[in-house]
């Protein structure tokens, strides 16, 4: 499906465990329809002991029936959940000890915090004295301590929040599961959270399973995400993977901007509109006279006012700059790129096209580029201006053909 | 001339029309049972309210409507929770047909159960030969007020559950709890509002119950005779003193149960 380029070397990916450890929830072959309509088709993963993995996909991708199929609100149409090697498919909500915190967080108004948190426990009818320990070791945990008599609408949403994840945590669930933990709050206390979340997860080294729609919560916070498109899974990886290593064009669009230009395969390069770029992973993966696709971010391009490249960096195409836009940290340029038609290769319209930021491919060639601010002061680029466009890393996708059922 | 900020004359205009406008059609008729019934003095008013017979009416219809009101208030929570969580074929049909009830004149009511249950009834016709009949006791009573204050209950307690979030539930569940833990633990306290309003309406429609009751307990005196039959009863012999005192205590009942209900509200939905 894909290949890397790395022309220059990037900083590597942090260390991988070499034996993969053990599952501590598994879904296997998982489908779902409603009625005729298709919702999963062929979800599997793993997760580790006290790993965070983020279902990460757009509304409508089947990420919230996958939560509910764990938790046991929902029943696959095919397939399996196995919890700590135990397969639970069969087993309701109640018997598979899993936890589930609810985006509205479904505490129960009319119980305080404390009641809130002991519930598990009070149910399973555990003594008194062993709630009352459990009860305040957790509020300490999450830090509500002197909140314990409050009722829930009482406090704010962090709170409420973490009185959620301690309801929990209290009857040591196999797995947890959040539901778009932050989805009804502000944009500050959602960042600040996601990091009290993610300390939190690594001190009780439970597995937990995230949703969102966020990517940049999916790439912060999860050790692996997987990426859902209309029910079924594009990419499963780090989070560095599925950034700088796409595998589909879906994946590379959705997570950030990504510029894509078709693009042929050549005995010795490809080539791409006018352009040859070097060619330089495994042979058997593409033949010559493949159409393939090159996708590449907004930072992998370098602009020069001359042809003078530095080595590794493969010469694109010249372009004229069309728009520079100052965005905070960075600089935005688009770019139509010259002499990049030509193509060879007739194009099936791909049916993914949701980031506003890639550009229009028909009939002129744009790109989007980004400069750090350094770079923008030193070198200044203008609207009209001709440069030479370089790239210092892509990713080479096989050309999407229609998707049959997994 | 100054003028006050805010000042409207349509405010105190507006008032003082409604409170005159309620005068001859709420304000004195309820005067007037208090008046009445002072009139010849607290002394006589007591010896009327204490008449075996008018404590027996009064008892007799605490009493039923307690019954009636344990059962609809059951019914409706069992009702309204079977119709706000499953839909099937005919939901609508049963939300109408238990509705009904509020709809149908109380004679029509009484008359029906008489049809139903009576010695030459569909149902009365097989049991009165096995020596059962319920009409003309005090279970025709508790019957006629069932089935009268049949949807007050359900009325009030489905919205709640239709409003009330499934993610509760379903947070209990997967906590471990059981079907049974979550209603009494969950969904129970949030309806606590609803099941007490729910109550006091059906008791108070129960107890001021007259058309339906006087059909079928074929009113008799310190038997089947509740306190608004009663009151009708002694009304007819020209007792207007043991008419009026009974009166008042209904009224002055009905008075207490509709201030709970008004300003208990807050208190019944704390959260």
């Amino acid at each position: 499906m894909k290949a890397k380029e790395t022309l220059i070397p990037r900083r590597e990916e942090p260390v991988n465990h070499a034996v993969p450890p053990p599952a501590a929830a598994s879904v296997v072959g998982i489908s779902k329809r409603f009625g005729k309509t298709s919702v999963l088709e062929n979800i599997s993963f793993d997760v580790a002991e006290g790993e965070v993995l983020v279902l990460l996909g757009a509304s409508g991708s089947g990420k919230t029936t996958i939560l509910r199929i764990i938790a046991g609100l929902e029943m696959p149409y095919t397939g399996k959940v196995i919890l700590h090697g135990k397969d639970v498919t069969e087993l309701p909500a109640r018997e598979r000890g899993v936890g589930v915190i609810f985006q509205s967080y479904a505490l129960f108004p009319k119980m305080t915090v404390e009641k809130n948190i002991g519930y598990g426990l009070r149910i399973r009818k555990r003594k008194r004295k062993e709630i009352k320990q459990t009860v305040d070791e957790l509020l300490s945990l999450v830090q509500l301590d002197e909140h314990r008599k409050k009722y829930p609408s009482q406090l704010s949403g962090g709170q409420q929040q973490r009185v959620a994840i301690a309801r929990t945590l209290a009857y040591k669930p196999e797995v947890l599961l959040f539901d778009e933990p932050f989805g009804a709050l502000d944009t500050q206390t959602r960042v600040h959270l996601r990091r009290e979340i993610r300390a939190l997860l690594k001190k009780v080294n439970v597995p937990a399973i995230f949703i969102t729609h966020d990517q940049e919560e999916a790439l912060e916070l999860g050790d692996r995400v997987a990426v859902l498109n209309v029910g079924h899974i594009e990419q499963i990886g780090t989070p560095f993977q599925i950034y700088n290593q796409p595998a589909t064009e879906y994946v590379a669009t959705f997570l950030g901007a990504a510029n894509v230009l078709d693009a042929v395969v050549r005995q010795d390069f490809i080539e791409v509109g006018a352009a040859q770029i070097p060619k330089t992973f495994d042979k058997d993966e593409f033949k010559p006279g493949d159409c393939v696709k090159i996708v590449f971010r907004p930072e992998d391009v370098s602009l020069s006012r001359n042809d003078f490249l530095r080595p590794g960096y493969a010469r694109l195409s010249t372009a004229i700059i069309d728009e520079v836009t100052f965005i905070g940290a960075y600089e935005r340029l688009r770019l139509r790129l010259e002499r990049a038609g030509g193509e060879e290769c007739k194009t099936v319209e791909s049916p993914y096209y949701l980031t506003t930021e890639t550009p229009d491919r028909e009939p002129t060639k744009w790109i989007i580029a980004t400069r750090p601010k350094p770079e923008a002061s030193s070198t200044r680029l203008h609207v009209g201006e001709r440069v030479v466009v370089a790239l210092t890393s892509f990713t080479v996708l096989r050309q999407q053909v229609t998707r049959g059922t997994n | 001339m100054r003028h006050v900020r805010g000042f409207d004359i349509a405010r105190p205009l507006s008032i003082g029309m409604l409170v005159f406008m309620m005068m001859p059609l709420v304000f004195l008729p309820l005067a007037s049972i208090f008046i009445f019934g002072t009139r010849t003095g607290l002394e006589k008013f007591w010896g009327a309210l204490m008449a075996p017979e008018a404590v027996f009416a009064l008892k007799l219809s605490m009493a039923t409507s307690f019954w009636a009101t344990v059962f609809n208030v059951i019914f409706g929570l069992f009702a309204a929770y079977v119709l706000s969580r499953y839909n099937f074929w005919g939901r609508n049909a049963l939300i109408v047909t238990i509705s009904l009830p509020t709809a149908i004149p109380t004679a029509v009511a009484g008359f029906a159960l008489l049809l139903l249950w009576g010695p030459y009834g569909t149902l009365g016709r097989l049991l009165t030969p096995h020596g059962f009949q319920i009409m003309f006791t005090a279970g025709a009573i508790i019957l006629a007020n069932i089935f009268v204050t049949f949807p007050l209950a359900f009325g009030v307690i489905k919205p709640v559950f239709d409003t009330m979030s499934r993610s509760l539930e379903e947070a209990s569940a997967t906590i471990g709890a059981t079907r049974w833990q979550t209603f009494w633990h969950v969904t129970l306290p949030s309806l606590r509002g609803a099941i007490v309003s729910g109550a006091l309406l059906t008791f108070a429609r129960a107890v001021g119950e007259f058309g339906s009751t006087i059909l079928v307990s074929g009113n008799l005196a310190g038997r089947t005779q509740t306190a608004p039959l009663y009151i009708f009863a002694k009304f007819n012999e020209g007792q207007i003193e043991a008419a009026n005192a009974i009166a008042i205590v209904l009224a002055l009942f009905s008075f207490l149960i509709f201030s709970v209900l008004f300003f208990a509200r807050d208190w019944l939905d704390v959260d």
